[in-house]
């Protein structure tokens, strides 16, 4: 982060287009989206299926280039951008919830919590920094030692939200995040996530549960590609 | 390293998946290694057995395109032989080498009372050459005067001969007896005279009993500062000026045809062995398949959250290195063991599997069996390393 990123939108998108090249004719998935998120938001985006959330949360996340216009994260545009470059911006910049929790069966909760920053790092990291994240997520620290296959929905989704926190991103990114929870446990999650936001993390959530959109304080709203408000 | 960690826990996680996997890299390695110590073991073996002829050059007497003539039988026809004039000539020539010449024939003869009469090849060679000749005793002298002879180590042993023992030549002991003085240590195969199954007698005892002035061989050894193919040219050039008279075999090019040839053999067997190896290879690029389709979305997480290309490719390189090198290591120490089993086996010796040429053959085993391991790992490695994100993300 530039010095000056602090006072540019974290996320800028502007007259943004994704257009998928299909034998029956091109597709254009996304058509003229311009939009931006200022530091600390909690923004919803919501639309029917097909409306092209999905599209529009690769883009976000940087999965994914446009075919048109241009995306700025923190300033920094990302259409010129190598795939290095990319895999490294989503790595120090982004941090991904996902509704399937997927964390790796083969670490322990330390180890998938501490993943990205090893990935940063290049070496061995405190996993003293992977706890003070875990306790953030009010995860209990019995749990810390087991596999993701020992612990609950909503624990594991604790543990997602930690691993995406760890290498302070500017965005928090999440794909229906209680989408495979409970209304209970959906619900405990989204506390904490607004939590997190009143500590000033910036978070775009993706979802279709207008319940769990309350929870933010703007929503997005797209339909065929285009946001209708 | 969280790569090779992943990698280590996946392999324990499919755990009879990657020990079959390394079975099939141990059976290569075993086949690939032990038929090397095999070839290595023959080679050293039959080097042993031919190294102390390696200075000769054998003249005989040219037989013709059709004819024959042995190396040391005396089945021959009469003509040809070699005669004292025409040694006379090789000793000249040869020069400061050393001519040898080499009488013999097959005799019936009886060693002990109420024995059966056995036929063997008796030699006559001048004992003032025995020491040319190179021949090391097992008990004995080699000063074996008239009446006495020397007999090869298994001769003695298949008939019970000791120093001293007599031997009885020719039929109900026409030609005479002969008394042991020495028993010559085993000199396997060899090209001047092949000592093993045969009596030494003097050269004089020989033409007294057989009337003999002419020679089955001329044995010719060399001095260092000669080459034999230079003897051997002289010989030709000497001899066979007008018509070719004699046959020369160089014993050191011989060698070297022998050894040419074992080596084909050994790198024909290891080749068979190698089979196995690309089967192995073939069944580690399936399991690395496997590996990867399994994880597809494990892939996609991992590329999503900011794993670059080449850490995913790592984390397979090392899945297929962990195996190659643990079954590499196992087939290379159980190569040494069926290398034993065979060489024991074949070979009636182990003598020949503790030697520089049995490692190499190990450490090429095991470097191959890592090379097709890491090789069959890379098209899955990279083929994980460069799934679509967001494709990978999707899969179920």
């Amino acid at each position: 982060m530039t010095p000056d990123s602090d006072n540019q939108p974290v996320m800028l998108f502007r007259d943004v287009a994704k257009v998928y090249p299909l034998p029956a004719g091109d597709v254009r998935a996304l058509d003229g989206v311009s939009f931006q998120v200022d530091r600390g938001e909690f923004i919803s985006v919501m639309g029917p299926s097909g409306s092209g959330k999905s599209t529009l949360l690769n883009l976000m996340g940087c999965l994914d280039t446009p075919t048109e216009g241009d995306i700025y994260i923190s300033g920094t545009r990302i259409g010129d951008m190598t795939d290095m470059e990319l895999t490294a911006l989503r790595r120090d910049r982004i941090g991904f919830i996902f509704q399937y929790f997927n964390l790796f069966p083969l670490l322990n909760i330390i180890e998938n919590v501490t993943f990205p920053m090893m990935l940063k790092s290049q070496n061995a990291v405190d996993p003293e920094r992977g706890k003070e994240v875990l306790r953030a997520v009010q995860l209990d620290e019995k749990l810390f030692t087991h596999t993701p296959t020992e612990l609950s929905g909503g624990q594991q989704q604790r543990v997602a939200i930690a691993r995406a926190l760890i290498n302070n991103p500017d965005i928090l990114l999440c794909d229906e995040p209680t989408g495979n929870l409970d209304s209970k446990t959906g619900a405990g999650i989204m506390e904490l996530m607004t939590d997190l936001n009143r500590k000033g993390t910036t978070i775009i959530m993706v979802t279709h549960d207008p319940h769990i959109a309350e929870y933010s304080r703007r929503t997005i709203l797209i339909a065929d590609g285009r946001i209708v408000s | 390293m969280i790569f090779w960690e992943i990698a280590k826990r996946n392999i324990r996680l499919h755990f009879l998946r990657s020990t079959l996997a390394m079975l099939g890299i141990v059976i290569g390695v075993v086949a690939i290694a032990s038929m090397g110590i095999l070839g290595n073991s023959m080679v050293s073996m039959v080097s042993d057995s031919l190294s102390s002829v390696g200075d000769s050059v054998i003249v005989t007497p040219y037989a013709g395109g059709g004819g024959t003539h042995g190396l040391g039988g005396g089945t021959s026809a009469q003509n040809l032989k070699i005669t004292d004039q025409q040694f006379q000539q090789i000793k000249r020539a040869v020069a400061p080498g050393v001519a040898i010449p080499v009488l013999s024939t097959s005799e019936r003869m009886k060693v002990g009372v109420g024995k059966d009469d056995i036929v063997a090849t008796v030699y006559g060679i001048d004992p003032q050459y025995l020491p040319d000749l190179n021949l090391k005793l097992i008990s004995g002298s080699l000063n074996n005067g008239n009446s006495g002879c020397l007999v090869g180590s298994e001769f003695a042993k298949d008939n019970n001969i000791k120093v001293g023992s007599r031997i009885s030549m020719g039929t109900d002991g026409s030609k005479g007896t002969l008394r042991v003085t020495g028993i010559i240590e085993e000199r396997g195969m060899s090209f001047d005279v092949s000592t093993d199954n045969a009596v030494l007698a003097t050269q004089d005892w020989f033409d007294n009993t057989y009337s003999r002035d002419d020679y089955d061989e001329v044995v010719v050894k060399v001095k260092s500062g000669q080459d034999t193919a230079d003897v051997k040219t002289i010989i030709e050039k000497q001899l066979n000026k007008r018509d070719k008279i004699v046959s020369v075999i160089d014993s050191k090019a011989t060698l070297a045809t022998i050894y040419q040839t074992f080596g084909a053999i050994t790198t024909f067997v290891t080749a068979i062995g190698g089979i196995s190896m690309v089967v192995a290879g073939v069944s580690i690029f399936n399991i690395m398949m496997m590996s990867v389709n399994e994880r597809v979305k494990e892939i996609g997480i991992m590329r999503s959250i900011g794993t670059q290309k080449k850490e995913v490719m790592s984390m397979f390189v090392y899945e297929a290195a962990i195996i190659g090198v643990i079954g590499s290591v196992v087939g290379g120490i159980l190569s040494l063991v069926a290398g034993y089993g065979i060489s024991a086996l074949m070979l009636n010796s182990t003598k020949y599997l503790f030697t520089f040429a049995t490692a190499l053959s190990v450490a090429e085993g095991v470097g191959f069996g890592i090379v097709v391991c890491l090789a069959c790992g890379l098209y899955p490695a990279w083929q994980a390393a460069n799934l679509n994100p967001i494709d990978a993300l999707r899969h179920e």
